[in-house]
């Protein structure tokens, strides 16, 4: 059976296509199970580890990805489930804000300590 | 006395440091990761029964029950110690729903084992891609959740069962 040239182009289209959404699916898993801690690994993320809890997180993104399912809809998903724990990023929200301010205290404490003893020293 | 202002930034840190340790280990053992789904309502599933494709489970048919849910596998060796308990559970508790979730496990192989080791549980659900897990949370195998009447889920374990645990930790949530 011969195909006309047109037929040709159109499955190749379809083939291009195809392949750039599987690209762009697999670059945002990357992107996703990065920002992932694996909970049955020692400080690895999902993206890095092949224990049987990261390959079955991966799955589910894929498919989630696949939905066209956006990456904060996928973080929630899986936050309301495991916790906040699975971020290795926590969010900055009320209960965290101590955690994110507490180094700038430091710094600021420290700064005015550094430039008070400087003043004095000279 | 110069000594003594130079110091005093670092031992702040220190005391503020030590003061959040203690308010971050507060309660919580450091081993087990932290359970997210706990007094929230169980999660909407749908599951086939294990022994007749015909038969399913679902949420909607669980309400109004106390339910034991335990995510087991025959590969899963851990499993198969805490597996005896569900027998002395449900002649001790018969009003509790044990719900056995065979989770990403092969149905012969599992058949097999329940047939060997015997069968606890009200209704054993098939969670062949262990997305129902994920529904739950379950980190690894086994795993067992305790839901109260009002449907929401006020006690996880993460690993066997032991009858200490079950007596310290289960018992008085009955």
């Amino acid at each position: 059976m011969k195909l006309s040239p047109f037929f040709k182009f159109i499955i190749l289209l379809c083939f291009l296509i195809s392949n750039s959404v599987i690209a762009n699916v697999e670059e945002d898993l990357k992107k996703i199970t990065s920002k992932l801690r694996c909970m049955t690994c020692q400080n690895q993320t999902i993206h890095s580890s092949d224990t049987d809890f990261a390959l079955n997180i991966k799955k589910i993104i894929r498919n989630k990805l696949q939905k066209n399912e956006s990456e904060e809809e996928i973080i929630n998903f899986l936050t309301y489930r495991y916790g906040e724990y699975i971020l290795f990023h926590p969010k900055i929200n009320k209960q965290n804000l101590f955690l994110w301010i507490f180094p700038f205290m430091i710094l600021a404490i420290s700064l005015a300590f550094l430039i008070t003893r400087i003043k004095k020293n000279t | 006395m110069n000594r003594i202002i130079l110091s005093l930034p670092i031992v702040l840190v220190f005391i503020i440091s030590f003061f959040l340790l203690i308010f971050l280990l507060q309660g919580k053992d450091p081993t087990k990761p932290p359970s997210a789904l706990i007094n929230e309502d169980i999660p909407i599933f749908n599951l086939t029964d294990l022994f007749d494709k015909n038969k399913s489970l679902s949420t909607k048919d669980l309400k109004n029950k106390i339910i034991l849910i335990n995510f087991f596998a025959s590969w899963c060796a851990p499993c198969k110690v805490e597996h005896p308990l569900f027998f002395e559970i449900k002649k001790k508790y018969n009003n509790i729903f044990i719900l056995g979730i065979n989770m990403r496990d092969e149905n012969e192989k599992a058949i097999e084992f329940l047939n060997k080791d015997g069968n606890p549980y009200n209704f054993v659900g098939v969670d062949k891609r262990g997305f129902v897990a994920i529904e739950f949370g379950v980190v690894g195998l086994p795993e067992t959740f305790l839901i109260n009447s009002s449907g929401k889920i006020i006690y996880k374990h993460l690993g066997p069962i032991t009858k200490e645990i079950f007596k310290n930790e289960i018992e008085p949530l009955l």
